[in-house]
């Protein structure tokens, strides 16, 4: 599966990514509707995106979030509740729920902010998937 | 000699929260423990000695069925 | 050995089969509709003598008294009974409602339904807060409660059908009434097709409710995983005796696909941003605190036998050296892990666990392999230690036939336990019990036992009345002196002690005690606070205690939450706070998740009064029906102090210390008997006191009835109420 991973050593905290992924999630610009958030943390980038971990499918009520074929873990929104266990017991925080915007989202390992990304800090890395939840 | 939850408690050199709990068996997981008044935070049961003299209040919260 | 959570007997049979004998005895459409900020206004009220099927509006006057929930059913209960109603007259009601912020699926533990009806066991309301989908799936078909009057000629079902805008009476002559084959065929013969199983909900008892007073309901949910029907249930009190004696087989809800937003609330960014909240902090403290998501309540087995809590050998003792052999590490390995267990959407706490494949071993499904809702601690507890039985399988045995026979494993685990001690003291005997062995111990005789209720016949119709006519029973036939009968029969005002020892904590004797419907532990827990914290001292911190906490407790029950989540996980600074206790952060919660949905700003002294006012109508109508005095608000002994010689003797050095500590006796050279004569004397007028301390609290008299000036201060000063009142002024 493809995984994103951002650079901390190349972004300039510009947020660009975060921009294009609101837009292409929700056609929106601010962050708040973005599944990557890119904060200062002791001087550095941190990236705070889906790592494709899987936590999320078992604690999903309705079996909403499911792994694809690809390995990239998937909400169908028809079948979501809204109940937002997944963004409680998401580990690293990045199971995302904004204002007026029913469902939760995640990164889809789409590529859009890669290419927005002016310094290239982002990529999307081949991981294996093998024994994660699905 | 210590007081706990208002019962004497014999005092040992060294004694911690975590004595006391052991020493009065008591297994609930949600407690709050203060000693002399101070406020002990769970990860430091195991650090915390308590000192000859001291009034310990482990106080359990509820729970239950 | 490794447990499949997907491998069961198939206990469908011919669904369509079954269907087809159905006849329709009444039939309506209805428009559905979702709720406005958490209410309908509008109700389902059924008759089942003469057929009515009607809805009704809710007024804003039933909403401001009332709330919703509990308030609800005894508001309905009232005005459809008459002081002379019994559990089986037509006119007694079986209501079922949630409660306005019941269904959203943010917040964990918001899918609860409130039954109320005239119990069997104590003649006055019982309620029982219980989940499962049926409540929400029936708001969100546009019903805030149903009210069930009159009773059948026949075996019925009713089904309210949103989608297809349909509610009906139906005849339903050959399904099974065992719960967990009822829910299983209910619900594959109203669904539409697989991926429609979750959004059909069904509550039946089980054929022990025809021939016990002690039938419970079943509100069944789909589990996804697991691809079955699992059971929750309203367990206190009767509730499905009330409903087999309606001729009710089973209700059906069938829903609309849930979403999270059906209640239509005020601000649903409000109430997502708390419950968000709450999945944190299971998340992040659950496995260091009480292991709810892996346990459920089971995680209290050891901890009650570590404070001597533990009801062993009814109520004698309070632990026992076999314990670990049904504590929660035997459990922790015998649920299944890892998969979502809540009873409805949105609840991180998922303390619904489920044993898969328990090999039935006695009974009409001996050889099947079924999965266990359970069990809770209660039921461990009850039909386990309190009976004198450390076997994990014999207990998932017990804990699955009360279920599927629709029996209280809390009022089954105490008068098997009562019978068992009647066995010990000679007062029962082979010839008294028709050759049943009911010793401590026995799980085969357990199980005899429960399936002697199914059945009808035996011993089993006299243990099916309860602890309080067995008592009666037992003195008129010469078995026992009614004395000892009376001390070691766990009951008050006809219902069962829960599982909690309470002889070392004067506060909990009140907690069990002076509650409304009976002794369960729902009202107050107080034991930690009183006997090991030492926090309450005086009779008057100890009724301040019995006034909040019932109080408060009762809100849960009016808007369809569950109680868990408030006190059974803890924010990280919860410790920091002046009365952590209360949970103060919860506490605020609660008054966020209210406002959120119903857009009515509410704080925690208004929380209070919402409560106050309902719980004291509940002591009227307890009143009306001639109980709730103090009279009726005494324990038997056994939960006051040591009875017997042994229980004495077992604890001497704490009584023989409280003799010379707090009645300046020295125990030195007196007998036990003695010892146990005066420790009795002192222990029952503290009890006494105690009833005055809390009587004084609540704004009652000293007999227990809330005088004018209190109905008037909780807004309770109807005309009615105050007439009854009066009487006993």
């Amino acid at each position: 599966m493809k995984v994103l991973v951002g650079d901390p050593g190349k972004c300039k905290l510009v947020h660009a990514c975060e921009a294009a992924c609101a837009k292409v999630l929700h056609k929106k610009t601010g962050r708040p509707h973005a599944a990557i958030r890119v904060d200062p943390v002791e001087g550095q980038p941190r990236f705070q995106v889906c790592n494709q971990c899987g936590e999320c499918i078992t604690v999903c009520p309705t079996g909403a979030l499911t792994r694809a074929k690809s390995g990239i873990v998937l909400l169908k929104k028809d079948l979501c509740v809204a109940c937002y266990m997944c963004v409680g017991f998401c580990p690293s925080l990045s199971m995302v729920r904004a204002e007026g915007v029913l469902p939760p989202f995640k990164c889809i390992s789409c590529g859009q902010c890669v290419k927005a990304c002016p310094e290239k800090a982002l990529s999307l890395v081949e991981q294996p998937h093998e024994g994660l939840p699905s | 000699m210590i007081t706990v939850n208002g019962d004497p408690l014999e005092h040992e050199e060294g004694l911690t929260v975590q004595g006391i709990l052991e020493a009065k068996n008591y297994k609930f997981p949600l407690l709050i423990a203060f000693v002399n008044g101070k406020l002990v935070k769970r990860e430091d049961y195991r650090t915390t000695v308590v000192p000859d003299g001291a009034v310990v209040q482990i106080t359990h919260l509820m729970g239950g069925g | 050995m490794a447990y499949d959570y997907t491998k069961r007997t198939d206990l469908k049979g011919d669904v369509d089969k079954q269907k087809q004998a159905h006849k329709v005895l009444k039939e309506i459409t209805f428009k559905p509709a979702l709720p406005q900020r958490g209410y309908n206004d509008r109700t389902l009220y059924v008759n089942l003598t003469d057929l009515t099927i009607e809805e009704r509006p809710v007024t804003q006057q039933m909403k401001d008294k009332f709330i919703g929930g509990r308030g609800f059913g005894l508001w309905f209960l009232w005005n459809a009974t008459q002081a002379s109603t019994r559990w089986n007259d037509p006119e007694n009601e079986l209501i079922i409602a949630p409660g306005p912020l019941a269904g959203n699926t943010q917040y964990p533990g918001s899918g609860k339904s409130l039954v109320v009806t005239l119990s069997p066991m104590t003649d006055i309301p019982i309620d029982c807060n219980v989940g499962g989908y049926f409540g929400p799936l029936m708001k969100f078909c546009g019903f805030d409660a149903l009210e069930i009057q009159g009773k059948a000629a026949r075996d019925v079902i009713l089904v309210i059908d949103g989608p297809k805008g349909r509610i009906a009476i139906e005849e339903a002559p050959l399904e099974n009434v065992d719960s967990h084959v009822a829910a299983e065929v209910f619900t594959h013969q109203y669904a539409d097709d697989e991926k429609d199983l979750p959004n059909v909900s069904v509550v039946s008892a089980g054929r022990a409710a025809d021939h016990t007073r002690i039938g419970c309901l079943n509100f069944s949910w789909y589990d996804l995983r697991r691809k079955a029907t699992r059971l929750k249930q309203a367990g206190r009190g009767g509730t499905g005796t009330v409903f087999r004696d309606k001729k009710l087989k089973a209700l059906v809800v069938h829903g609309f696909p849930v979403k999270g937003d059906q209640n239509n609330p005020a601000d649903l960014e409000r109430i997502a941003r708390i419950g968000v909240k709450m999945h944190k902090e299971l998340h992040d403290f659950d496995d260091s605190q009480c292991h709810m998501r892996r346990q459920g309540t089971a995680h209290l087995v050891e901890i009650m036998d570590a404070y001597d809590l533990l009801p062993v050998h009814n109520f004698q003792y309070g632990n026992h050296p076999d314990t670990p052999r049904i504590n929660s590490q035997v459990w922790d390995k015998r649920f299944t892990q890892g998969i979502p267990d809540g009873c409805w959407y949105g609840c991180s706490m998922a303390c619904s666990k489920g044993a898969d494949e328990h090999q039935v071993m006695t009974g009409p499904y001996r050889g099947h392999s079924n999965t266990v809702d359970g069990p809770e601690y209660e039921t461990a507890a009850g039909v386990g230690a309190n009976c004198g039985i450390f076997d994990p399988d014999w207990l998932l045995e017990c804990n699955f036939y009360c279920d599927v026979y629709g029996i209280d494993t809390i009022s089954f685990g105490t008068l098997c336990a009562f019978c068992m001690e009647c066995w010990q003291r000679g007062i029962l005997n082979a010839e008294r019990t028709g050759g049943l062995e009911i010793k401590f111990g026995s799980g085969p005789a357990q199980l005899e036992l429960m399936h002697q209720m199914a059945e009808g016949r035996g011993f089993g119709l006299i243990a099916g009345q309860g602890v309080a006519r067995m008592k009666k029973i037992f003195a008129e036939k010469g078995w026992g002196e009614a004395q000892l009968l009376n001390d070691i029969g766990m009951e008050v005002k006809g219902l069962e002690f829960s599982q909690y020892m309470s002889k070392e904590s004067l506060a909990q004797q009140g907690g069990y005690s002076l509650t409304n419907k009976g002794p369960q532990h729902d009202e107050a827990w107080l034991i930690f606070m009183d006997m090991v914290n030492k926090q309450i001292p005086t009779f008057e911190d100890k009724a301040e205690a019995l006034f909040y906490f019932p109080i408060f407790r009762t809100w849960f029950g009016l808007n369809g939450l569950c109680k868990l989540p408030w006190n059974d996980i803890e924010p990280a600074d919860n410790a920091r706070t002046p009365e952590p206790a209360k949970v103060p952060e919860h506490v605020q919660n609660y008054c966020e998740l209210f406002a959120g949905i119903t857009g009515r700003e509410i704080d925690r002294h208004e929380l209070l009064r919402m409560s106050r006012g309902v719980y004291n109508f509940q002591r009227v109508f307890n009143l009306r029906q001639g109980k709730g005095q103090r009279a009726h608000d005494r324990p038997p002994y056994r939960a006051v102090g040591p009875v017997t010689v042994e229980e004495y003797t077992s604890r001497a050095e704490r009584y023989d210390k409280q003799l010379k500590e707090i009645l300046g006796v020295d125990p030195a050279g007196k007998s036990v008997e003695e010892k146990m004569a005066l420790t009795r004397e002192h222990r029952e007028a503290q009890y006494e006191k105690l009833m005055d301390a809390v009587y004084k609290r609540r704004g009652w008299t000293p007999n227990g009835v809330p005088t004018l000036e209190t109905l008037k201060e909780v807004g309770m000063d109807f005309p009615e109420l105050v007439a009854v009142v009066e009487q006993h002024l």
